[in-house]
């Protein structure tokens, strides 16, 4: 149940590469350096879309009354003391672990699935594989938020609103991974590869995890990255299906926003604390983040 | 190279990940708790989810400590508003609903139509206390069939909060008695008033016109509803009467136009943007936290004045029900009634300022007066329970609450806003009720 | 497609597997031949069948459902009620809210989706440059995107907050009176706005700039060469070389901006745990479907709200993609051919 999307498709030129490796022989670049102009701009950009984040930390070491000041830099020596507060107010490490749960569970089946659909998509010869893929490609428009009132249904008759299940079993697969999965394996495994293992004997599994899988491994994590965030951020159906008792972490965050009175340093404490881990993991993994958002764009 | 780093960043993710199903493991193991192996055998955990500020920390420790093979599992949720909105929700589910459920006063009348969902309390002999609660509060929680399902918590009586400082600073009197003299009369004594001090100060006299409406709807004798359970608010004169007397007023200034139960994060309670506040008991918890929240203290100078406009009025309260979905209904029933105690009742109002709805307890309130220290030492016990007297338990219809809320709610805030006229904001008022409510 | 795979018959008979042609070895052969030849044809399916099944179930049955739904009356807590026929569309057609919230959600996705691409467009070209710290420029511009949607919804309330938040008071050092963030429908739709764009502008520049890094460097330096500024490069050079990825952003910006729920669910809580605003100015279509259903408990008018919003998706989704498909062919072979025109003159003058 994801908000956007997350690659776009962008055919590589075919000199692209070639050109791309000249230039970083910075040869005849001379019209491409950057000025001051380019780094003022984007240091300004950075520090003013940053600010928001540091400024909530600010408030959330503080009191009520640091939103009130017009640009609080300087932390308070509140912040823990709020946080406290916060996992007072809310089953903080209980929404983490459910969080984390769910996420981790759909990322495994969305990353099996895709890679095994989109392993046959791109590769295996089948009837009726042209005609499955359009469908395929057709679906990854519908948002699965508008079957939320069937869903609800459905769930109710299983007895499984309340529980984790009920959050994970909607999104155990989505047809963005299998055309993702299609897209990159088709152009990284050879056939001839595959046509050498079937010389060799090997199962179609066989061939699948031998061949297929370590071929997939960079594409499966960025997916994977992707997919885990899409279900970290989600919030409409967990509303909906969890209760207050047993929250995501969405869910429980939200409900220090309201209540008969609400301490601002308090809310901004659980944004702050509530970020840390994808901040950890940001700092940890950026660089592979970011490298998966651009070959996603260019490999989709 | 690239592999390499994906693995890396795999591996993070599933490193936290086992740090966190270990972390998430030791919460539930908690959450579930340790079975006792050594007590009578028979562990029985009871949930229970409350909303707002219910004070009932402490009792769920106490009744732990009487019946240690009980275990009470509880959850509040923030505002009553959302409260409703899980209660239907699982209602719509199926399942889900704790052993106990608290349901508000407001709501009660959209509970009432589906009442069969919720245990008949008399099974578990609450007849017998019926006379331990004012008798609107227990004929609140029968249905037409005279199932009884909920026991009566606590009562929402109104008195005048005010902020002494900024009366005196207006030259108006500023001590509990003095403004009780001042304001005593209907509600054209309070707007009369409330024009002497805007114009002496040029500040507002309440907070926003929302909570006003409220209280001038709820101490009528009937509503949005006539007692036979119409639909009564196109062409209800007396209603359109109080619409316009308030409109009046908060065009002329006398309302601050402050978002309910937000007030800038309780500053406004701080920094003299109003003096009145309309006070149900639970409130007085309310008003506190928020001007703690907002950097205030005791020394604010918000007191508790006894008078109310109009008469008296009530506003609130809640009962402690049963759904059927329970498993442990007899033990939940137990509990639900050790809770609403007379006794119990007083231990509340003293954690969450809840005023109590059995009469022995109102009248152990009123014997011995407990100062508030928040409140200027007022005793507020004992003037919540003089303000209950009189109040009559006004038929609430199964829409009463989206009526307060969605219907009345915007034409209301663009009154406070003076985007609309008297006229406009109650035929958009009409119109919103023709949308909402079928 | 055809079901008869010559190249992998070959690949069996394939002369790899000399065996002495006594019979129990053809025997053998033959059943491991056919085995393998059940595995070649089933294993698509068993590969492909775990996604399909469960997209049947989680994905279409609710798709489908939703319209079983709409079609009847079906209040939350009483369950499915008389077959009504289309009367939830026509009243859902009739509501000044749905369109109320259709209007919020399309001026929310324009003040998101337009400001967002053009900012991101400049980013990328700035990031496109030899920069030094290439790494910490661009982790430093995705930084928002790791802060969850209730999360920035939390920050931004208080960002906006109209009494005493961070906004109100920066205009007010310029003499700027305080901007009415919720109550004002155009205000509390840049709020809201802002709070998407915040979280998706660095996500989309490393989109573009990927886009951005595949058009041939070539192009430029030729222009640059006949003497085209770095402004006119961006525009007769870059702009239509990415097209293609720009409506690639503004598509999933659509189907995105289509869905927002938790930023106007959180900006105001105070009516009914949130439904877009006192007098709905910023409630958008999956917040009233949400109320629809969830408050007013009215599970036949909210599948119809859904089903209506499904269309008009599509209706978007297919708009676009006609739109791109034609810039796209039209763009390329203009591209293409000026590219080569470029590189021959180019090659032409060095050489």
């Amino acid at each position: 149940m994801t908000a956007q999307p997350m690659m776009a498709p962008v055919r590589p030129s075919p000199e692209s590469s070639s050109a791309r490796k000249r230039r970083r022989g910075g040869g005849s670049g001379v019209a491409l350096r950057p000025g001051f102009l380019s780094y003022g701009l984007l240091l300004a950009w950075i520090l003013g879309s940053a600010y928001p984040l540091w400024w909530s930390f600010v408030v959330a070491s503080g009191t009520n009354a640091t939103r009130g000041e017009t640009l609080p830099l300087i932390p308070g020596g509140n912040f823990l003391a709020n946080a406290a507060r916060v996992l007072d107010a809310i089953p903080f490490w209980l929404a983490l672990g459910n969080s984390i749960i769910v996420s981790s569970v759909i990322t495994i089946s969305v990353v099996t699935f895709s890679t095994l659909a989109g392993y046959a998509f791109a590769k295996l010869r089948f009837r009726g594989r042209e005609g499955l893929l359009v469908f395929v490609i057709a679906t990854m428009a519908i948002p699965t938020q508008l079957g939320i009132i069937p869903l609800f249904i459905v769930m109710r008759e299983l007895g499984w609103t309340g529980t984790l299940g009920a959050v994970i079993v909607p999104t155990l697969v989505t047809a963005f991974g299998v055309f993702f999965m299609r897209q990159y394996l088709v152009g990284v495994i050879p056939d001839e590869l595959i046509e050498a293992a079937r010389v060799d004997g090997a199962t179609q599994l066989r061939t699948f995890f031998t061949v297929a899988v370590p071929a997939a491994r960079p594409a499966m994590a960025i997916l994977g990255l992707f997919t885990f965030m899409m279900a970290w951020t989600d919030y409409l159906w967990p509303l909906i299906v969890l209760s207050p008792q047993n929250p995501t972490l969405q869910t429980a965050l939200s409900q220090l926003q309201s209540g008969y009175y609400v301490d601002y340093s308090i809310v901004l404490a659980g944004a702050v604390l509530a970020t840390l881990p994808l901040l950890i993991l940001f700092i940890a993994a950026g660089r592979q983040l970011i490298s998966g958002i651009m070959q996603g764009a260019v490999k989709g | 190279m690239r592999l390499s780093r994906a693995t890396s960043a795999a591996s993070i993710a599933a490193g936290t990940a086992v740090l966190a199903l270990v972390a998430s493991g030791c919460a539930t193991d908690t959450a579930t708790g340790p079975n006792e192996p050594g007590g009578n055998g028979k562990q029985i955990e009871l949930t229970i989810t409350t909303f707002g500020t219910f004070g009932y920390e402490a009792l769920y420790e106490e009744y732990m400590d009487l019946n240690p093979n009980v275990r009470i599992v509880a959850n509040n949720i923030d505002t009553g508003g959302n409260a409703r909105t899980d209660v239907f929700t699982k209602l719509g589910a199926g399942s889900g609903l704790s052993d106990i459920v608290a349901l508000e006063e407001g709501w009660l009348g959209s509970i009432m139509e589906v009442s069969d969902r919720f245990v008949d309390l008399r099974e578990y002999g609450i007849e017998d206390r019926g006379s331990d609660w004012v008798d609107w509060k227990y004929q609140q929680a029968t249905d037409p069939d005279g199932r009884v399902i909920g026991y009566g918590t606590d009562i929402g009586p109104e008195g005048i909060c005010f902020n002494g400082p900024l009366f005196e600073e207006a030259g108006l009197p500023s001590d509990r008695e003095g403004v009780a003299e001042l304001l005593d009369g209907g509600w054209d004594r309070y707007f009369e008033v409330g024009a002497d001090y805007l114009a002496e100060t040029g500040r507002a006299w309440y907070d926003h016109s929302g909570f006003v409406w409220n209280a001038m709807v709820n101490q009528l004798d009937e509503g949005y509803y006539t007692s036979s359970g119409e639909l009564n608010v196109e062409g209800n004169a007396e209603l359109r009467a109080r619409f316009d007397q308030l409109a009046e007023a908060t065009l002329s200034g006398q309302s601050a136009a402050q978002s309910a139960w937000d007030w800038n994060g309780g500053q406004s309670f701080v920094d003299g943007t109003f003096a009145t506040f309309i006070c149900p008991g639970w409130m007085l918890g309310v008003l506190q936290g928020n001007t703690e929240a907002g950097g205030g203290s005791a020394d604010t100078g918000w007191d508790f004045a006894d008078v109310f406009p109009g008469g008296a009025a009530n506003w609130g309260g809640a009962f402690l029900a049963i759904p059927e979905t329970s498993n442990n209904k007899e033990e939940a029933a137990k509990l639900a009634d050790w809770l609403t105690q007379p006794e119990q009742q007083i231990k509340q109002f003293e954690a969450a300022g809840t005023f109590p709805s059995t009469l022995e307890a109102q009248q152990e309130l009123a014997a011995n007066p407990i100062p508030n220290a928040f409140f200027n030492d007022a005793p507020v016990g004992e003037i919540l329970a003089g303000r209950a007297e009189g109040v009559i338990a006004q038929f609430k219809g199964p829409d009463d609450s989206l009526i307060q809320e969605n219907v009345f709610g915007p034409p209301l805030q663009a009154l406070d806003r003076g985007e609309m006229t008297a006229d406009e904001a109650w035929a958009e008022a009409l119109q919103l009720l023709n949308e909402l409510v079928d | 497609m055809t079901d008869t795979l010559p190249r992998t018959a070959a690949a069996g008979d394939a002369p790899g597997t000399p065996s002495p042609a006594d019979a129990n070895g053809r025997t053998r052969r033959r059943r491991r031949w056919s085995l393998s030849r059940l595995d070649m044809a089933a294993s698509p399916y068993l590969y492909i069948a775990p996604f399909f099944v469960l997209f049947a179930v989680t994905g279409l049955f609710p798709l489908v459902y939703t319209l079983v739904v709409s079609l009847h009356d079906w209040p939350l807590l009483q369950g499915q009620g008389d077959f009504v026929g289309l009367e939830n569309f026509a009243t859902v057609l009739g509501d000044r809210f749905f369109w109320n919230s259709i209007g919020n959600t399309l001026s929310i996705f324009l003040l998101s989706t337009i400001p967002q691409l053009a900012v991101a467009l400049v980013l990328a070209s700035i990031l496109d440059q030899h920069l030094k710290a290439r790494t910490f420029w661009r982790m430093s511009v995705l930084l928002p995107y790791v802060v969850t949607p209730v999360a920035v919804a939390l920050i931004f309330t208080n960002v906006f907050n109209e009494q005493s938040g961070l906004v109100n008071n920066l205009i007010g050092l310029v003499g700027i009176d305080p901007i009415q963030w919720k109550n004002d429908v155009l205000a509390s739709h840049v709020a809201i706005a802002t709070m998407v764009n915040w979280r998706w502008t660095g996500y989309n520049t490393l989109i573009l700039l990927a886009a951005m890094q595949a058009v041939p460097r070539d192009l430029h330096e030729s222009a640059a060469i006949d003497g085209a500024g770095a402004a006119r490069r961006f525009f007769s050079i870059t702009i239509p070389s990415i097209r293609p990825t720009v409506i690639f952003v503004i598509i999933t910006a659509t189907i995105g901006g289509l869905q927002i729920f938790a930023e106007p669910r959180l900006f105001d809580v105070s009516n009914a745990g949130g439904i877009g605003g006192s007098q709905r100015q910023f409630q958008t279509t999956v917040l009233y479907l949400w109320e629809m259903a969830f408050f007013r408990g009215d599970f036949g008018r909210a599948a119809a709200i859904a089903w209506l919003l499904f269309l008009l998706i599509v209706a978007i989704g297919l708009v676009n993609f006609a739109i791109s498909r034609r810039i796209a062919s039209v763009e390329t072979a203009r591209i293409s051919r000026r590219a080569q025109r470029r590189l021959a003159a180019h090659q032409g003058g060095t050489r």
